[in-house]
């Protein structure tokens, strides 16, 4: 297994265009400049990394592919590509004017658009070693460009797999919408349960003025995965974006999500739904800034924890003084299933306009006793009403997906995760 | 089949040491609309949950459905030996729909027909719009007791137990609700109408009234004990 050393740094980048190479080498100085994260820093606190970075060396080619996507067929896609291990396995697609294909080409091709999405969603910001690994060892990616006025003809679908046991990779999704442009895409995070692994996933993307874009990322990581996720978007003048993330697995999953409302009249609709079972760490640090006049964001999450799952949820609505008339509302609640479980719920707002809406509400608690003896009243037996109360929480989230086509396989993996804690009488 | 789908002897209850029931006797023969009476506290909402089987209630005594003894039983076990409850204040059921609940009522039951009871029951009661909403959830008082009346409907109970189902409505509700309790009417049923004011009893024919005072039958009759409770009110007799 390679190293995170210059020979990585040089063979990660032997495809680059020039202006990614500049940053290459000046991110792997301050990689080796910069610990492991810990507790100290806000940013990481209530969670335990428990592991050094340099003990999973870059993955710097794909590895075998998985088969057998059970999410592909449901989401019947207009266009469906693959990253194994960070890397774009297969040619570029090109459908209706849409491209979706490698990043290291796109990058050589259209160096100048794919730049201005990678850098002005300020994925350079993020300094924590992850980040930094990610920018000086990734090798390719996926890029998808809707042009001016087009709007894709069905799911852009994009599976993301990790398959190299011991290795680090940094699959990276760049993703342009141009004016007017709408698509929808889904992505599918998977490894193979036992595979002990590490994985840096970032998603960057950019909506120019009234494009519209859906995301949705299902996180499937096997149990045995870290992953240590950046998302970043910026939103232009009335774009809309809607973004959900479903959490399955991963020993411990992390996503940093960064929207910036940029335009004005421009909009955010951030769904959750999260399931920590066993020892599961599920992580989200969710960050809405309104920027621009007359924008408008909703975060809606619903988590679970179960056994000694723990989750953390902390939301910061920053509102600048240029955000006048915003609304922005942050909701998350937990259902706590057992007593070693453990959630954090932590909603901020930060407010520095005078005139805006907004609101937040957190909650963490047991199941409902009310509920649960009301569905027993109608003959329906314990376990079964513990069931449906979990599937009804659960629902409130999944009904606002942006692909309802997805939500079937979706309910049936958080119903299963739920269903095998009382099968082992841990709830 | 026994003469009485709903027969209770003995039966004390309460929390902790606080007793609330102190020995009720009460009969519902199959067929027959019977209601229960009585001022606030007396113990009327308690009956209704120490039948239904709520667990902060200790009982003794017994209480028959259909000459099964239902008070060793979980609430589940209750529900599928033919006892109903229409709560007073049914819960509200965040992301399950009507239609899943009912779903799931069939799945639970032992018996083959609750599927075609809830189409015919949804079409005569006129509840299509609210099959996709979530149980209870933005609904208006009147709303509620349709959808307990619904699945009352769905469940075809030995025993109904309608805990103030009358309360919080509109005149037009009530006479709305009272013909539904009335149509529920069935030989191989009996209902308990639980209500504190007369007022619903106007709308239907009830076969007996039963007054509970202070955790015990006071009076039991016909309707003209509703009658005369509405001109001198509840006293202690």
């Amino acid at each position: 297994m390679p190293s995170f050393d210059h020979d990585a740094v040089s063979a990660a980048g032997a495809n680059d265009a020039p202006w990614r190479a500049a940053t290459r080498s000046a991110a792997h100085d301050a990689y080796l400049a910069t610990a492991m994260p810990d507790e100290s820093e806000e940013i990481w606190r209530y969670i335990e990394l428990g592991f050094d970075l340099d003990d999973y060396g870059p993955a710097l080619e794909p590895g075998v592919p998985l088969d057998g996507d059970p999410l592909l067929e449901v989401s019947h896609p207009a266009v469906a590509g693959r990253l194994v291990d960070g890397y774009w396995v297969g040619d570029d697609v090109e459908a209706a004017g849409v491209t979706v294909g490698s990043l290291d080409r796109s990058s050589s091709t259209e160096p100048e658009l794919v730049e201005s999405v990678v850098t002005g969603a300020g994925l350079a910001d993020r300094r924590d070693r992850f980040a930094l690994a990610a920018t000086a060892f990734g090798g390719d990616g996926a890029f998808v460009h809707i042009p001016k006025g087009t709007v894709a003809p069905g799911v852009i679908y994009l599976e993301t797999q990790a398959t190299k046991p011991g290795s680090t990779s940094f699959p990276r999704i760049v993703i342009a919408v141009d004016e007017g442009g709408e698509a929808s895409i889904v992505v599918h995070f998977r490894s193979r349960q036992e595979d002990d692994l590490t994985v840096v996933p970032q998603i960057v993307a950019a909506l120019g003025d009234n494009a519209n874009l859906s995301v949705t990322v299902v996180q499937n990581w096997g149990y045995a995965t870290r992953a240590l996720g950046n998302t970043n978007v910026v939103v232009g003048r009335d774009a809309a974006l809607r973004f959900a993330e479903i959490g399955l697995g991963g020993k411990l999953a992390r996503l940093h999500l960064d929207v910036r409302l940029e335009g004005r009249g421009s909009s955010a609709n951030i769904v959750g739904a999260y399931f920590g079972d066993k020892e599961q760490t599920l992580d989200y640090r969710y960050f809405m800034r309104h920027i621009g006049t007359n924008t408008r964001s909703d975060m809606f999450l619903k988590g679970a924890v179960e056994d000694e799952a723990r989750s953390v949820f902390t939301g910061m609505i920053r509102i600048e003084n240029s955000g006048q008339k915003t609304e922005a509302f942050q909701t998350n609640r937990n259902l706590i299933l057992s007593d070693g479980a453990s959630a954090q719920s932590v909603p901020n707002l930060e407010i520095l306009a005078n005139d805006v809406r907004c609101g937040h509400g957190s909650t963490l608690g047991p199941l409902d006793a009310g509920q649960r003896y009301y569905l027993m009243s109608r003959g329906i037996g314990e376990q079964q009403a513990d069931r449906l109360q979990v599937h009804g929480f659960f629902e409130e989230a999944l009904l606002k997906l942006p692909q309802p086509e997805i939500a079937g396989p979706v309910r049936e993996w958080i119903s299963n995760k739920f269903v095998a804690a009382q099968v082992a009488g841990r709830v | 089949m026994t003469d009485n789908a709903l027969q209770i002897e003995g039966l004390t209850a309460g929390l902790g040491d606080h007793q609330i029931l102190k020995g009720i006797d009460l009969t519902v023969p199959f067929g027959e609309i019977h209601a229960l009476m009585g001022p606030n506290g007396s113990g009327k909402s308690t009956l209704a949950h120490v039948l239904t089987g709520h667990e902060d209630y200790e009982a003794a005594g017994s209480a028959l459905v259909d000459g099964v003894d239902i008070l060793g039983m979980s609430v589940h076990e209750r529900a599928r030996s033919g006892l109903f409850h229409a709560f007073q204040y049914p819960v509200a059921l965040p992301g399950i729909s009507l239609e899943k609940l009912t779903n799931e009522m069939e799945d639970a039951s032992e018996e083959g027909d609750v599927e075609t009871r809830a189409i015919d029951a949804a079409e005569r009661m006129r509840m299509e719009p609210f099959l996709d909403r979530f149980v209870n959830v933005g609904l208006s008082g009147g709303e509620k007791k349709r959808s307990e009346m619904y699945q009352l409907a769905v469940a075809a109970p030995t025993v109904a137990i309608l805990d103030e189902i009358d309360s919080g409505l509109d005149v037009d509700a009530v006479r709305d609700v009272a013909e539904m309790v009335e149509s529920m009417r069935n030989r191989q049923r009996g209902v308990l109408v639980i209500t504190h004011y007369n007022r619903i009893l106007r709308y239907m024919t009830v076969d007996r009234i039963h007054v509970l005072v202070d955790g015990r039958i006071v009076e039991s009759g016909g309707p003209e004990v509703a009658e005369r409770l509405e001109a001198e009110g509840y006293k202690t007799r």
